[in-house]
């Protein structure tokens, strides 16, 4: 018995990276998606309007209290009973944005409400609205709190999209599933699939750090 | 020249009945002050007396229950309608706040902000000024408080004083009509503390209207025109501060200077 084979690993390396490539541009949408609607989903939720804001908490809690993948399975094959039909890769961007968008949002609350009161007053006291103080003075030192959270998101999303197997979406996981069937050979196609997820998400985490660096301006004295 | 310049009669602040509750505590029992155009008043009294409370009703950073808030003459905030408030429009009194311009015990810079950036963000984006204009107006109010060096540094790089003094020049920004000072010194390292009082002083001899809230009694003695003396949320006593630091006439007035001179 061979373990890991390297002429199937070459031979079955292009159905795999397009596989990845179907992963890569899911977390990429999703995430794009969820970065915004989850400040939208925050803002609603610090509303001082009571409705909006208790909708947001039951969203929250349910998107928290109930598996992602049941999910994904629900928009995918129970929402076509009361006739909402979506393609594959439609209902899995859906399901992950709006999973991805609860955590998120929290995230992005913690930051807002991580910023110290004295901020506020002072923009107060400049003459800016709520709104105003919100998008210039509160949410640009929110973010810089909260984009390493951000960013294990992200990666956590990258690897979350391989559940995307279960409504037949192509990414690598599934590619890689259907590739064994077929030639029993899973030490060398999973190991193969396992460095793919790696070799993305390893950079990429680099790449947040850089982000936490970058951002972390003005915060941290300067070398004299 | 000792003493500040002779105030006008026009009243620029002026609070009438004002109480304040944080839950059971009352924190102002029915407060009247004014304030004239130009008139610098000291505020002083031993903490948990109200007065940070008191200056924070004045821009509305709080509520009070009760009570009429006057700047420059008109109603602000609020309007009282048969014994019940309806507040003004967020626009209305925010334009208010824009008049009347505040600094902070522990300055408030915005920290993801150089220091003239965060001179020139409420202008350009409150006022409308220009970017161009805001920057020139910008370094002529970081020169005047001794800082046009800094124009381009963080507050993080900035000591106490310094940073107190961007704050007090981001309220310049503003051309307001009057300014707060909420103990601005009290954060600050003792050395640190001079610059700052300079720079307030420097701006009672031009003018402006200041009510100031401090634990700097000589700065009281020599800057104000008057000092008024508040304790468990009432005004005890207030007068010119020569009679106040010479002749208290309330024994409580008395009680505290002693503590606080015997230091």
């Amino acid at each position: 018995m061979q373990f890991f084979n390297p002429e199937i690993a070459v031979a079955n390396f292009g159905p795999l990276l397009a596989g990845l490539l179907i992963t890569v541009e899911l977390t990429v949408v999703v995430i794009t998606i969820s970065l915004v609607f989850a400040l939208l989903v925050a803002l609603g939720g610090l509303s001082r309007f009571a409705p909006l804001s208790w909708l947001v908490r039951s969203y929250i809690e349910v998107m928290r209290g109930t598996p992602l993948l049941l999910q994904l399975i629900y928009v995918y094959y129970v929402l076509p009973e009361i006739g909402i039909r979506l393609n594959s890769f439609t209902a899995g961007v859906i399901a992950l944005s709006l999973n991805y968008s609860a955590y998120i949002s929290e995230v992005y609350r913690s930051g807002i409400q991580a910023i110290a009161r004295g901020q506020h007053d002072a923009a107060a006291a400049l003459g800016m609205t709520r709104g105003l103080a919100m998008r210039r003075i509160i949410l640009p030192q929110a973010i810089r709190i909260v984009i390493p959270s951000l960013g294990n998101y992200f990666i956590s999303l990258f690897k979350d999209t391989a559940l995307c197997s279960v409504v037949s979406i192509q990414e690598v996981v599934f590619t890689a599933q259907i590739l064994a069937a077929r030639n029993f050979q899973y030490f060398t196609l999973y190991t193969v699939v396992a460095v793919m997820y790696f070799a993305v998400s390893f950079p990429a985490a680099r790449f947040v750090g850089y982000l936490e660096r970058k951002t972390a301006r003005g915060y941290r004295r300067k070398r004299k | 020249m000792i003493g500040p310049p002779l105030a006008s009669d026009r009243a620029m602040i002026e609070l009438e009945d004002l109480h304040k509750h944080f839950g059971s505590l009352h924190v102002l029992k029915g407060i009247n002050l004014s304030v004239s155009a130009g008139e610098v008043v000291c505020i002083i009294g031993p903490s948990g007396s109200g007065k940070s409370t008191l200056l924070r009703c004045v821009n509305y950073l709080e509520v009070p229950e009760r009570g009429r808030i006057r700047i420059d003459g008109k109603i602000a905030y609020r309007d009282e309608i048969g014994g019940a408030f309806r507040p003004h429009s967020n626009r209305a009194i925010a334009a208010v706040r824009t008049k009347v311009g505040m600094v902070f015990q522990h300055f408030n810079l915005f920290p993801h902000l150089t220091a003239l950036e965060n001179l020139t963000e409420a202008p350009v984006h409150v006022l409308k000024v220009g970017k161009e204009e805001a920057r020139l107006r910008g370094l002529e109010l970081l020169a005047q408080v001794g800082l046009v060096d800094k124009q381009g540094a963080y507050p993080e790089e900035l000591s106490g004083g310094q940073q107190q003094r961007v704050a007090i020049a981001r309220a310049l920004m503003m051309n307001p009509k009057a300014m707060l000072f909420d103990e601005v010194t009290s954060a600050l390292d003792p050395e640190l503390v001079t610059e700052v009082l300079a720079v307030m002083r420097d701006l009672a001899q031009r003018g402006m209207t200041m009510l100031i809230v401090t634990h700097e009694m000589n700065f009281a003695r020599q800057a104000a025109a008057r000092v008024i003396f508040m304790d468990h949320g009432v005004v005890v006593e207030q007068d010119t501060p020569a009679r106040i630091f010479e002749a208290p006439q309330q024994q409580r007035t008395r009680n505290f200077l002693r503590t606080i001179l015997e230091r």
